[in-house]
Formats: structure tokens, C-alpha cells, sequence
């Protein structure tokens, strides 16, 4: 009767665990069948028995039989999320919602803002802009984290700062005693005065902690950026994930299908959007 | 055509017990068995010694409760049964349709409401008395159906008129005149059914005139925030309005696998609840009961309106009806709908 039940979970194993932060881990899964999705969709992610959770997905989209996605410990779900192994069975299902518009930015100078744990969604990004480099003129990274040990994607850093075009700048809150950082120490959206791009009809992407996607939202549009060109990636209580159960909803729009990815235009006169 | 209304009755306990027509339960609407709600009506599966009140106003339990039950299975998908529910409202018959944008629509389709729309049968009847909370006509609704029926009875006497609205309509009426004379509308029968419907609006017309209202659902949003605080004190947060509501569908999504097989369940949720729109780490957008309060309002005659092109209120009645803090529904509506000085 049905063609295709929206709940159908395609099941997948953890091959993969790094943990990037005291608080964050990257699962590696590889799902028992192809997930294609676009950058800056989003999947629930079951563990079974447990319960199942929105997540943007961390690694490049133009990879679909192998996914990473990089979770916070932060409540009930992700919490057993930490305490997963390798071989281990998860759920997926998805992908929903909205994604950023990349083939439309073909030469363009793109800006990626992402706080914490933020740098996720931001880095799957990243990495699909990577695979089609030649398109855009250059990507500058903006990636802010409270402590050098909450920083994640280390391991990572040189070798994306050696790419021609690519420009990575990270900022700390603060440093605490015993941890060691030789780069900015300054709230993330203080980068943006390191950096020189043309703000006219140049994307900017927003993913972070609601009070970071705020003040960064703010201080874009004093640096001349248009709210059409300021996108951000809303991430509210998606149970369903499919525009039925309501959770999400940002007045007349609902996070997980009209965004999560929304521009700023679109959304900065519903209510509660920061909170 | 015309039924006699206890051959009917007798033809629905037949259709139950022998299952005529492949009907696997045929709901009706009886009286409370509480002494003090004698007024007061509720679904349940005829049985030989039901005495069904299909008429008088809707049911304590919202239509939409057989449709979209409180707890059901999403995967695996809980089987289904076919049906016959007779004896529904406008109201409830309103609501429906709400939902069936909501949850059968071109991005994704619910498959458990699906499967039951799918499988039911729908015979409406027209109110023949109004409960102290009904108030459909003051949300551009009326006390009988005009479409989305299969069929629908209207009462005269002791007879009802027939409509018929659907294809499954058309079915189970050849089921009917199988096993019940039916006889052919007299003369003013259908002039009877008017003159009744409008007495019916007229006394809620009546009822609801304390209530009347600018109808400009998009100044809701705009009312003072002390309205809301001061209208929200006898709230205690309990999401009954919610649970009862023929038009709210929120629900939370529960994995409970065990085994190979991976099993997703689905239960009722309130807006009104603390930890509704909370998300892992512990924010939520309304801390506060008043917040949460409007936000109902807000979702019912604002952002329904825009994600279904109908208000979320199909004037039951029955959040005011079942409110502990004995909140009138309609009065906080007025109220909020009045523009704060300075901005009318």
C-alpha cells in the first residue's frame, strides 16, 4: 500500500572510531547499502535499542558507501555513541532535508564559519568543495573551538592548509594551563578581521553553537555580506526528520525540511531561531 | 434515500458480527457511562447491546485518536483493520483533513495513518445538539458535513437521510439496500434537513457571540506578551488541550530494536511538555510555560495556516473541555486577537 515506508533503517557497521576531542568522536560506518546525500543534508542515526539522532554527516558527499559522522557527547543518545566499537551495529536513515547549493558557486570565494563541533557539517563541506576545487576561485576556513583540546580535525590541518586556494585559520576562547596552541586566541568570529574577501555575492556558511551562529551572523552582515548569501545550518529537535512530528518547526518552517541549511533572509523574522 | 434509524442500527451490528462488506469493526459513538457526564459521548466497537447515539454533537475522544493512535509501530508497520466509523462530526471530518496534508503528503507519507485512512469508512452525521464548548461556526466551520464523506445521514424524525459522497460510499450503500428497505426522500424531507442544520447554527451562532473576533490570525503573534503570562497562571503544563486535539499530531520517535530487525515506534507528544523542543546539551526555545502556552495558539492559528493553508482549529471545543486549570479556549483566542493599543 505504501511505497516507501520514510522510516526504513538501512543498517551499518562502525569500521572506524577516532576520537577527536575529550568530548567528540568521529564514527567511520560503512552502511549495508550506498547513501548518497548532498552537503549539508542530514541523516538520523540509530543506535538500536537506544534511541536515533539527527547528524550531519562529516565526510564528502561525492562518497556514498562509506560515511563519517563526527557527535558531540552530549545526551542521551550520543552518550552510548561514545561508548560504541568498532564492528558495532548502527541505523540510518535519510537523507533529509536542505544542502548547500555548491554547484551554484562556481567561482566564487567561499567562507566556512564552524564552532565546536560545528566543524562536522562544515567539513563534509569542506571536503565535497575539495573534490571540485577547480570550480571555486578559494575556500577560507574559519574553525573556532573553547580549548586547544576541544580543536578537533588535527590531524588534518596541514595537510589541508598545503592546498592551493584554501586558506585555514583556527581560533581558541582560551588556553588553559598545561595545553598548547601557537594560533589565534580570540572568539571565532574575530577571524573574520584576519581575513580579506569580497563579502558582494560571495557565500558564507554558518555552523556552530547557537550564540556563535548569532554574533557571527551579526558581525558577517556589518562586513558587508547579504543575508541571501549568509547560510546557516539549523539544527533544532528533528525526531522524524520528515515534517511530522512538528519538533523542529521555526514558525512556518520546519528545520528538517525546508532546512536544515537556510538562508538567513529566509528565516531572520521567525522567532527563537537562536535558541 | 431514507433508512429507518433502527434498521441501521440494526444493519451496523450486523456488519460488525458477520463482518459484511469485509468490515473487521464498525465504531460508533455511545453515551458515557459516567452519570455525570450523561452529555457526553465516546467511540467504541458496536456490540449486539450497544445503543449508539449517532447524532447529538462530537465525542470526548477526537476522531483523529482512530486514526493516528497514541503509540503505533512505524517499522515493522502494525497491521490494520477495515473499518466503518459512523456518527462523525464536522469538526472531526475538518481535522482529518488537516492531517491527511500533514502526514500523505508529496515529500513523505506517514504509513500507519495512510493504511487506516485508506481502510475506513467514513459515515458522518449531522449535529443535532451542541455541547457548551462547540464553536465550529465561529472558525468557519458548520455543525454537519458538506464533502469528505463516503456517506452521510442526516436525521429526520425517525429516519435519516442518505448522502452519498464517495465510491466507498456507494459500496456500503448496495451493502444496505441488501438487507434494509430503504424508502425515497418525501416532499420536504430535504427542506426538513435545512431548517435543522440552521436552527443548530443558529444556537451556536448564540452560544459563541460573547466570543466574536477579528479573524486576523497573522496579529496573534503580535499580541502583548503580558496577555500571554497573565493567561497562562492556571496552566499546569499537563498537554491535555494537546492530547485531545482533533488537529495536533506531534509525536516522538522511539527506537526500540532488539534483534536483527530494526523496530521504530512512534508515540503522542505535547508541546506543552518542558522537555518538547529540548535538544542533547539541554537548550530549548521555551523554557517557560507561557512560551510554550502561546506557542500552541501560535502553531493552531498561525503556522498551520501557512503550512496547510487552514487554521489548526476546527472549533471542537474539547481543550476547554478538558483544561485543569479550566482555561476557555475561545476567550484567550479573542482576547490575543485584540491588537495591543498603538498598533490596531
Amino acid at each position: 500500500m505504501v511505497a516507501t515506508n520514510p522510516y526504513e533503517v538501512t543498517s551499518a557497521e562502525i569500521f572506524e572510531i577516532i576520537d577527536e576531542s575529550p568530548t567528540i568522536r568521529t564514527i567511520r560506518i560503512k552502511p549495508a547499502k550506498p547513501i548518497p546525500f548532498k552537503t549539508g543534508q542530514f541523516i538520523e542515526l540509530t543506535v538500536p535499542n537506544i534511541g536515533e539522532g539527527p547528524f550531519t554527516p562529516s565526510s564528502s558527499h561525492s562518497i556514498a558507501d562509506k560515511m563519517d559522522v563526527t557527535i558531540m557527547k552530549t545526551g542521551f543518545v550520543t552518550e552510548y555513541v561514545h561508548k560504541t566499537k568498532v564492528g558495532d551495529r548502527v541505523g540510518v536513515r535519510g537523507p533529509y532535508g536542505t544542502y548547500y547549493p555548491i554547484d551554484e558557486w562556481k567561482g566564487k570565494d567561499i567562507l566556512i564559519m564552524g564552532g565546536g563541533v560545528g566543524m562536522a557539517p562544515t567539513r563534509s563541506l569542506f571536503l565535497s568543495l575539495l573534490d571540485r576545487i577547480d570550480n571555486y576561485n578559494s575556500i577560507t576556513f574559519l574553525a573556532g573551538a573553547r580549548t586547544p583540546n576541544d580543536m578537533i580535525y588535527k590531524q588534518h590541518i596541514d595537510g589541508w592548509r598545503r592546498i592551493d586556494k584554501v586558506n585555514f585559520l583556527r581560533s581558541v576562547d582560551r588556553v588553559p594551563d598545561g595545553e598548547k596552541w601557537d594560533e589565534e586566541v580570540c572568539l571565532i568570529t574575530k577571524l573574520l578581521n584576519k581575513i580579506n574577501i569580497d563579502p558582494q555575492g560571495n557565500p558564507v556558511v554558518v555552523c556552530g553553537p547557537p550564540i556563535m551562529m548569532k554574533f557571527a551572523t551579526f558581525d558577517l552582515l556589518k562586513y558587508g555580506y547579504e543575508d541571501s548569501n549568509i547560510y546557516l545550518s539549523m539544527e533544532k529537535k528533528m525526531y522524524c526528520g520528515i515534517g511530522h512530528c512538528r519538533h523542529c518547526v521555526i514558525g512556518k518552517y520546519y528545520a528538517c525540511k525546508d532546512g536544515p541549511v537556510f538562508t538567513y533572509d529566509i528565516i531572520k523574522n521567525e522567532e527563537n531561531i537562536w535558541e | 434515500m431514507i433508512v429507518n434509524a433502527q434498521d441501521f442500527i440494526t444493519f451496523l451490528k450486523k456488519c460488525q458480527k458477520e463482518s459484511i462488506g469485509g468490515f473487521q469493526q464498525v465504531i460508533v459513538p455511545r453515551r458515557s457511562s459516567n452519570p455525570e457526564e450523561e452529555k457526553q459521548y465516546l467511540f467504541e466497537i458496536i456490540r449486539a447491546d450497544s445503543q449508539p447515539v449517532l447524532d447529538a454533537f462530537r465525542t470526548i475522544d477526537p476522531l483523529r485518536s482512530l486514526f493516528y493512535f497514541s503509540r503505533e509501530n512505524l517499522i515493522p508497520v502494525d497491521k490494520t483493520k477495515k473499518r466503518l466509523i459512523v456518527g462523525v462530526k464536522a469538526c472531526d471530518m475538518a481535522a482529518l483533513q488537516i492531517l491527511d496534508r500533514a502526514l500523505i503528503n508529496d515529500d513523505f507519507v506517514d504509513p500507519m495513518y495512510q493504511n487506516w485512512r485508506e481502510l475506513t469508512t467514513l459515515i458522518s452525521t449531522d449535529c443535532t445538539d451542541i455541547s457548551p464548548s462547540c464553536h465550529c461556526t465561529l472558525v468557519g466551520g458548520k455543525p454537519y458535513n458538506d464533502q469528505h464523506y463516503d456517506l452521510n445521514l442526516s436525521k429526520i424524525g425517525q429516519t435519516y437521510l442518505i448522502t452519498v459522497g464517495s465510491k466507498k460510499g456507494e459500496e456500503l450503500l448496495n451493502l444496505l439496500k441488501k438487507e434494509v428497505t430503504l424508502a425515497q426522500p418525501q416532499g420536504d424531507d430535504k427542506e426538513k434537513v435545512k431548517k435543522s442544520r440552521r436552527e443548530i447554527e443558529l444556537r451556536l451562532n448564540k452560544q459563541n457571540r460573547p466570543y466574536e473576533r477579528p479573524n486576523q490570525y497573522e496579529n496573534l503573534r503580535k499580541a502583548d506578551l503580558e496577555n500571554w503570562i497573565e493567561d497562562a497562571k492556571n496552566c499546569v503544563g499537563c498537554g491535555g488541550c494537546t492530547n485531545i486535539c482533533s488537529t495536533c499530531y506531534c509525536i516522538i520517535v522511539n527506537d526500540e530494536t532488539t534483534g536483527a530487525e530494526f523496530v521504530k515506534v512512534r508515540s503522542q507528544d505535547s508541546c506543552q511538555l518542558n522537555g518538547y523542543a529540548r535538544v542533547a546539551g539541554g537548550d530549548t526555545p521555551r523554557p517557560k510555560m507561557y512560551q510554550r502556552f502561546r506557542n500552541r495558539y501560535l502553531c493552531k492559528f498561525d503556522y498551520m495556516k501557512s503550512n496547510f493553508g487552514a487554521i489548526g482549529c476546527t472549533g471542537c471545543g474539547r481543550c476547554t473541555d478538558v483544561c485543569a486549570g479550566e482555561i476557555e479556549f475561545r476567550a484567550v483566542v479573542q482576547k490575543n486577537l485584540q491588537l495591543p493599543k498603538g498598533q490596531e
